[in-house]
């Protein structure tokens, strides 16, 4: 049944990828792409029972990640409406469930309040009708462990283009680490002073970082937020416009797609506060660089293009190499790898 | 045997211990309390969200638009936007065939699906496995099964746990294949009443030659014989101690262990420990030793709790979901009943040893009065696949 995995997961992810495409989150506009896809027939074709309950308890397996961060809202939204779909099509009977493992509950939990207070009504319903039906399993972890240690590891991928990504960013710099930063360039300048022949005069030959990487990382994220901003600010406006909703629902319809931008933007205050509270720091670049956040858009496009390289970029390296170490390296991404080597290396039997 | 936790993914600062987490991903959990993960699962959860009972469609649409703080008429218009019907691709009464793949489908999974298909077709014979048909079908029997006495079923909110028991490679042709059977057990049981569920030929096995006495054998059935058993689980080793000749199977290694500068090991009585009352790690591999040394893999592969589709009568736990099926022996003379006896030395049989049926056997070997016929020695044998 494993040679399933990859062609399941790839299927779900092109149904997210065009529900994403959609910049809508109602459900309406959720079932219009699955029937376009004509995803129910997925559980098609000739099959015992039995690989039938198999399948299932696969496909629900492979959805069920993408319900879950670092994946964006939107992508959540869309894989709980995927999660809907495979449940009542499927064709095992009695249904097979859908699995939560206590540790995600709580991450679904604020899920469920941040759309009940953005009034997505759709999303809250579906997700208290699974409830009600007892659509799922409450469980110590997403699937039956079996001790089942492959000997070609596959390396576990989280798809690029669904990550919540501002917040990562964000959550990486963060006034502990900016502080973490500025102790160690501290410590980094006086072993430098300790090495070289003058006293207090530190060898210029030696300048591998420079001395204002906090305020340039400082100011880098604090202009990335304004462009996001003004980004998010477009895309709220062609949301509004979005054909699905009608006339009379308008306002509401917008009402929303706010009530969206400040859950989201919720996830930025953090990073707003911290720097504030750095403003002593932010004295010579304040002014220039976040003044309004009035940059050109050539200018951003060149921001994003160089953010994106750097993290994504690196962070899809890393992942994949699975060995270094990098303060900003995802938990998950962290785990998945280490995992998969380490214990394919210790566990012999 | 325990790796040490720290080579796998970091345990995050200030997190709950007993929330299972991975240890190594997808492989297996780090170790956590049984009975501390369902409390905080069932402090989680509304009771009506395990309840085995469905609550009458009026109250549930009430508590819907209170929670959600919304009018009785946004509910019913959410009722119809997100009704299982939008999920139809096909007319209502047009039904397609769902045993047929599509046409040109465009999901990746029905191309395979459809190689795959069309592939088994041009086989001449149709290999759907037994071993498969038959699993089915012990998982199905049990689903929603209620009891006849409503004292016996199982309470809402109960956990049940899955286990693996993987058969010894005491027999040449398990050595390549892990065949195993699956268990689900209550968290409120206890470990004894796994091991009574556990069903392992040696077990069974009579030892000693019988050939002028084959009616005795029976009386020297192991189990009866030899009462000892241990689970080894997280540093413990759980002793089956309920009868006087029981021994501490666990003595020799614990006193290995101790010569050794091996840190020392736990001991506790399976009789007396619950399911509930263990620490464990999920897709960890344990032990169960019994007959002295006959040693299976044990491994706990999920903990979640009862759903009203499960079986709920109590008195089927621990509930035997899925069972290897086993090639059995035949016997040498009939080649269709399951061979019971074997002989060495056997003047009477075309090699040696040679496999026998009862019917067979007694046949071949014995006389009408019971008389042993002839120069052979008789093992009483029992079969892998005897309990299939
Ligand atoms: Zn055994
Ligand atoms: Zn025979």
């Amino acid at each position: 049944m494993d040679y399933y995995i990859e062609p399941l997961k790839l299927d779900c992810e092109d149904l997210l990828h065009r529900f994403q495409e959609t910049e809508s989150v109602r459900y309406e506009v959720f079932a219009a792409v699955w029937r376009k896809m004509d995803f129910p027939s997925i559980f098609y074709g000739k099959m015992a029972a039995n690989e039938m309950r198999a399948f299932s308890r696969l496909i629900l397996t492979t959805a069920y990640p993408y319900f879950l961060p670092p994946y964006s809202f939107h992508i959540r939204v869309g894989g709980l409406y995927l999660l809907y779909g495979l449940y009542n099509t499927q064709l095992a009977s009695p249904k097979e469930k859908i699995r939560i493992a206590l540790k995600d509950w709580e991450n679904i939990n604020k899920f469920q309040e941040d759309a009940m207070n953005a009034q997505h009504y759709d999303v809250s319903y579906i997700f208290r009708k699974l409830i009600s039906e007892k659509a799922f399993y409450f469980a110590a972890m997403p699937k039956h462990l079996f001790f089942r240690v492959k000997r070609k590891t596959k390396r576990p991928t989280v798809c690029d283009e669904f990550w919540d990504r501002p917040m990562r960013v964000m959550d990486l710099v963060t006034t502990e680490t900016l502080e973490e930063i500025v102790n160690v360039q501290e410590h980094y300048e006086k072993a430098k002073q300790a090495i070289c022949g003058t006293p207090g005069q530190p060898d210029p030959a030696i300048n591998l970082v420079s001395k204002d990487l906090v305020q340039r990382l400082h100011s880098t994220v604090v202009t990335y937020h304004n462009w996001l901003d003004e980004a998010g600010g477009k895309k709220k406006e062609r949301g509004d416009a979005d054909a699905g909703e009608g006339t009379s629902k308008q306002s509401e319809a917008s009402q929303r797609a706010e009530r969206l931008a400040s859950i989201k933007s919720k996830s930025y205050g953090q990073a707003v506060e911290a720097v504030k509270s750095r403003r002593h720091r932010q004295v010579e670049i304040g002014s220039s660089e976040t003044g309004g956040g009035q940059a050109t858009p050539r200018r951003n496009k060149s921001l994003k293009a160089r953010i994106t390289k750097k993290m994504t970029g690196k962070v899809k390296e890393e992942i994949l190499s699975g060995e270094t170490t990098t303060a900003w390296r995802l938990s998950i991404a962290e785990q998945k790898s280490k995992g998969k080597t380490k214990g394919k290396r210790r566990f012999k039997w | 045997m325990a790796a040490s936790s720290s080579a796998g993914c970091p345990t995050p600062a200030g997190a709950n211990n007993d929330i299972p987490t991975y240890e190594y991903v997808d492989i297996n959990t780090r170790p956590f309390h049984v009975g501390a993960f369902e409390r905080l699962w069932k402090e989680t959860l509304k009771p009506t969200y395990y309840s085995f009972r469905d609550a009458p469609q009026e109250t549930e649409d009430e508590e819907f638009a209170q929670e959600m703080g919304v009018s009785a008429e946004t509910i019913d218009e959410l009722k119809v936007i997100c009704s299982p019907d939008t999920l139809r691709c096909y007319p209502e009464n047009e039904p397609p065939d769902k045993n047929v793949v599509p046409m040109d489908p465009g999901l990746r999974t029905l191309r395979l699906r459809k190689r795959q298909q069309d592939y088994k077709e041009t086989l001449l014979r149709d290999f759907t496995c037994r071993q498969h048909l038959y699993a089915t079908e012990l998982e199905s029997l049990a689903m929603g099964k209620r009891p006849a006495d409503p004292e016996d079923l199982v309470p809402e909110g109960e956990f049940i746990l899955s286990i693996n028991v993987v058969y010894p490679v005491i027999f040449e042709r398990f050595k390549h294949v892990r065949p195993h059977q699956t268990l689900q057990v209550l968290g409120s049981q206890k470990l004894t009443d796994l091991r009574d569920a556990i069903c392992c030929v040696s077990d069974l096995q009579v030892s000693g030659e019988f050939s002028r006495s084959p009616d005795m054998a029976p009386e020297f059935i192991s189990k009866d014989h030899y009462k000892s058993a241990t689970f080894y689980l997280e540093g413990t080793f759980y002793n089956d101690m309920r009868f006087p000749e029981c021994r501490d199977l666990s003595q020799t290694i614990m006193e290995w262990a101790k010569s050794h500068d091996f840190p020392t090991f736990q001991t506790a009585k399976m009789e007396e420990t619950t399911f509930r009352d263990l620490k464990i790690k999920i897709g960890y591999p344990y032990l169960y030793c019994h007959q002295g040394d006959c040693e299976h893999v044990v491994i706990i592969t999920d903990i979640r709790m009862a759903h009203r589709d499960d079986c709920l009568d109590h008195k089927l736990f621990p509930l035997l979901t899925y069972k290897h099926r086993v090639m059995t022996r035949k016997c040498a003379v009939c080649h269709l009943y399951i061979s019971r006896w074997i002989t060495t030395n056997d003047s009477l049989a075309p090699m040696d040893p040679c496999m026998f049926c009862e019917l067979c056997f007694r046949m071949l070997h014995y006389d009408a009065q019971g008389n042993k016929l002839g120069d052979f020695l008789a093992f009483p044998f029992v079969d892998a696949g005897a309990f299939n």
